[in-house]
């Protein structure tokens, strides 16, 4: 007797309005059965956050592009129905939790789609108070989402799926903004759930291992459904192809070196849990050209408070700041190191590629038109980027290089970057890190992923409770 | 297989209606209350909120901008302890969006990808608005404490104004240049 | 940025209902701009401050006077030298600064700009947005409206702290290293950060639109309400409380 399927995927193909040629998906094939809880690898820029949304019926409608094939969720064709006729039916939870949050306080949050289920308010009150209790949100009932932390924010979404019950569980990248507990409670619930589970994931963590009755891998437009083994082990092979030793040429350039000492900083309160804002202290830090160094730490650590204080974006309350052994102003500080922001967008302003590259030099008076657009379309080879195509229409992996481009063309001796690595492919962003340093750059790499800190940084520094301690070298 | 290239896309735009003014009303807000630029005299600073209301009006259409623009600055004015002004910069903000939004109609022609209203209507609508909200601003003012007092207002309103329509004006292009979709939210 | 206007309290403010409350505010409001003996709108005005002080403490209580400070300087700066009739009273050798008439202007205007500011101020601080949205649409505000209300409130922060990042950002790519600095030009300095603000903000509009419909919304034009306000009979007494103290307020001080 065949097992009744909870999520059928038919023979599926879909293409972005305008890139027909290069279709995102190609007859793609999937069964889930129902009950199953199903991992799906898939690397970044994949499609497989689309692929999600195709299954709750939001795209074609919100993305226009060309669909073919058939999708069967819950028993109800996908196709033919609207978003709001599948709200009981399949729960999506987004990678950035930023897309899906509604409302002002946490109960709204979880109560809006039961009031469109129209639940009746005594069983809703009871619902929300325990999801929340569930999710260990209670304290937080009436607080607005966002002053929540980034993991307090997951966690309310997933309380927001538990509420509502659905049979399908749809889940894009859960365990990323969630510290070691909460990962471990989540394996939990989806493996004593009587739910169908689809987790999506572009990074196989170890609490993977043993969870889940069928493992998948979502690439060049196909999926395949094999052992959790062979699966595990060609995700892993493409990963750590990555990290290729670097073939670009090193240009010659002058050794600079950035220190600080003694520096205390105000650490401003990100999630309602904190009781007051904690100081961030720093003894002793420094970086020196063409250095890679890591920063890792947990989130809401101090990480991105002291690298703005080393950007000179912000104040500090006290502690010195030397470049090349000379004291430097904060003012200084914003010409010395460049911050690459974790989102692409902060930057992006110009129709095309070109536009921005050529933005980034418009101040540099010592050369001719000639002279910067050569150096511009060099910049764009080097980075993979066509000079002519336009920012809206560039996905987010493209996006991050082109940020990458415009802080390569603004030659900058020091350069932070912001979780480079989540969103894109180790490759990418190790390919990345190569071409900034380069040009005779120091590196400071944020990051919470540690293997990635480890693969690619010379010395690495920890962030713990606002205290930044040199690691030992290895 | 059904090709669903079109499918459902002409039922139910509302939710997307209703985020446009809902996002538009919230950078209202944000434009009158981040970027101080001025030095405060009598209501405090001039603020970049003529320049959301200009952009609404021009890419969005009278509806859309009076909402935005009358909603947006009275939630500023409570959010900023001003509540009293809050009425008031509803009518006068919001009739400012409609009148702006009339003049320079955008036009809705089938696969835009600038925006097509020329400038000068855009400035006309500008002007217009700027007429709008300074009397609006001054009938307000007057009211609360009396008609000589109020002229103070009228030269840092006029000024706030101004650069607000002309940042409108070159925002509205440049942003439809950078983020060519913006044109399919247009009803 | 917060968009929480709402203060932790204590006082009977804090209990009176809100649909009482928004129709005392209404009431006196209108009040003030009728014809009042300035003895009451002075009395309302020391009234507020005490309710305020009791409600949310000393050092809260007087922070709207500093915000309307500014405006009270304009007000002496000008008010004498409108009003230029009547009876010298100020005077600084022959040059007369302020009559009668100028001092009571003054005090028209400045007692009826500070209650106000008062009544406003003392609502939203007892008051918790999601109360005020429920008691909007109690007296009719309509679903789709209410939503776009909250929905503005939900982005509010999150734009405003893009908007400042997106801020930096562009200040450290126009930060020139060993360039003289030249003076910035104002309006030139902000189009790149408006502009990306604004793409920004509009990139979440289809992100917005999918999750409401993806949470339901669309699926029946009727919906349940978790937040509603209860009608029951302590409502009607608050009002009547509410409309009483007005009422009284007017036979004492009317003019």
């Amino acid at each position: 007797m065949m097992q009744e399927s909870s999520i059928s995927i038919n023979n599926v193909s879909f293409s972005y309005e305008g890139y027909e040629h290069i279709p995102l998906f190609s007859n793609l094939h999937l069964e889930v059965p129902k009950g199953s809880h199903m991992l799906l690898l898939a690397p970044p820029d994949s499609g497989k956050s689309t692929l999600a949304r195709l299954l709750c019926a939001l795209v074609p409608k919100y993305q226009a592009g060309t669909f073919s094939g058939s999708l069967i969720v819950g028993g109800k064709d996908v196709t033919e129905s609207e978003p709001w006729e599948l709200t009981d039916i399949c729960s999506l939870v987004c990678q950035d939790p930023q897309e899906q949050l509604l409302m002002t306080t946490c109960k709204d949050e979880i109560a809006f789609p039961l009031e469109s289920l129209k639940v009746d308010k005594p069983t809703m009150e009871r619902r929300v108070k325990e999801s929340l209790k569930s999710w260990n949100l209670h304290h937080v009932g009436e607080a607005n989402p966002q002053e929540l932390s980034g993991g307090e924010r997951k966690r309310l979404l997933l309380a927001v799926t538990e509420a509502i019950a659905a049979p399908v569980l749809i889940l894009d990248e859960p365990f990323d903004d969630l510290d070691a507990y909460w990962r471990g409670e989540l394996i939990n619930r989806i493996q004593t759930s009587n739910s169908t589970v689809l987790v999506m994931a572009s990074r196989y963590i170890n609490e993977f291992h043993g969870t889940f009755d069928r493992y998948g891998l979502l690439l060049d437009r196909h999926i395949e459904v094999e052992s959790e083994e062979d699966i595990v082990m060609r995700f892993e092979t493409m990963c750590d192809a990555a990290f290729a030793p670097s073939k670009i040429e090193h240009l010659a350039t002058h050794a600079h070196k950035i220190c600080c000492e003694h520096v205390v900083a105000l650490h401003p309160r990100k999630s309602m849990g904190e009781l007051k804002p904690f100081t961030l202290h720093c003894d002793k830090f420094h970086l020196e050209s063409e250095e890679i160094v890591a920063l890792v730490g947990p989130n809401g650590s101090g990480k991105s408070t002291f690298s703005r204080a080393l950007c000179g974006l912000d104040e500090v309350q006290s502690g010195t700041f030397s470049y090349d052994d000379a004291q430097v102003e904060r003012k200084h500080l914003q010409r010395i190191v460049g911050y690459v922001f974790q989102n692409p967008d902060f930057e992006l302003f110009l129709p095309t590629v070109k536009d921005e590259l050529m933005w980034s030099i418009k101040n540099d008076l010592r050369k001719s038109k000639d002279e910067k657009e050569s150096l511009v379309a060099t910049c764009a080879t080097m980075f993979g980027l066509n000079l002519n195509a336009t920012v809206a229409t560039m996905g987010y992996g493209m996006r991050k290089h082109l940020q990458a481009a415009i802080h390569y063309m603004l030659n900058r001796p020091f350069y932070i970057l912001d979780e480079l690595d989540s969103g894109i492919t180790y490759a990418a962003a190790f390919e990345m890190v190569t071409l900034l340093k380069s040009r005779g750059a120091g590196i400071l790499l944020i990051t919470h992923d540690r293997s990635f800190a480890a693969n690619l940084a010379e010395r690495t520094y920890t962030m713990s409770k606002g205290t930044l301690i040199a690691e030992a070298f290895e | 297989m059904a090709d669903n290239t079109n499918h459902s896309r002409q039922s139910s735009k509302v939710a997307l209606k209703i985020s446009l003014v809902a996002i538009l009303t919230a950078v209202v807000v944000v434009f009158t209350m981040v970027p101080k630029i001025a030095t405060p005299v009598v209501k405090g600073y001039i603020s970049l909120c003529d320049v959301v209301i200009c952009f609404a009006a021009f890419l969005f259409g009278p509806w859309v901008a009076a909402i935005a623009g009358g909603l947006g600055s009275a939630l500023a004015d409570l959010l900023g302890g001003y509540a009293q002004w809050a009425p008031f910069s509803l009518i006068v903000h919001g009739l400012q969006g409609m009148i702006m939004g009339c003049i320079a109609l955008p036009t809705k022609k089938k696969n835009q990808t600038t925006l097509n209203t020329p400038v000068w209507r855009m400035a006309l609508a500008g002007v217009v608005g700027m007429v709008v909200m300074v009397a609006g601003y001054y009938l307000t003012a007057s009211l609360f404490y009396g008609f000589e007092p109020a002229l103070v207002e009228v030269p840092l309103n006029l000024l706030q104004s101004g650069v607000g329509v002309i940042i409108g004006i070159i925002v509205a292009k440049s942003t439809v240049l950078a983020y060519p979709p913006v044109l399919s939210f247009m009803r | 940025m917060t968009t929480n206007m709402f203060i932790a309290g204590k006082g009977w403010l804090y209990t009176l209902d809100s649909r009482a409350k928004l129709i005392g505010l209404l009431l006196f409001c209108i009040q003030v701009f009728l014809p009042m003996r300035q003895i009451g709108v002075w009395f309302l005005v020391l009234l507020s401050i005490a309710v305020a002080i009791r409600s949310v403490g000393w050092a809260q209580a007087f922070s709207p006077l500093r915000m309307v400070f500014p405006v009270l300087l304009v007000m002496l700066m000008f008010v004498p030298f409108t009003y230029r009739d009547g009876d010298s009273m100020f005077i600084i050798g022959s040059l007369t600064i302020a009559t009668r008439e100028s001092i009571l202007q003054f005090s028209k205007f400045a007692s009826r700009f500070i209650a106000i500011t008062y009544l406003c101020i003392l609502f939203f601080w007892t008051t918790t947005m999601a109360t005020i949205l429920a008691t909007l649409r109690w007296f009719g505000l309509p679903y789709r409206q209410s939503l776009v209300i909250t929905l503005a409130f939900r982005f509010v922060p999150f734009i405003a702290e893009a908007f400042k990042m997106i801020s930096d950002s562009h200040a450290m790519r126009e930060s020139t290293y060993g360039q003289k600095v030249h003076k910035r030009n104002r309006i030139k300095d902000i189009m790149p950060t408006v502009t990306a603000a604004l793409v920004f903000s509009l990139k979440s509009i289809p992100n917005l639109a999918m999750s409401l419909e993806h949470r339901g919304f669309g699926r029946s034009n009727v919906r349940t309400t978790f937040r509603s306000l209860e009608t029951n009979r302590s409502l009607f007494t608050h009002c009547a409380l509410s409309v009483i103290i007005c009422v009284l307020f007017w036979i004492l001080f009317h003019s």
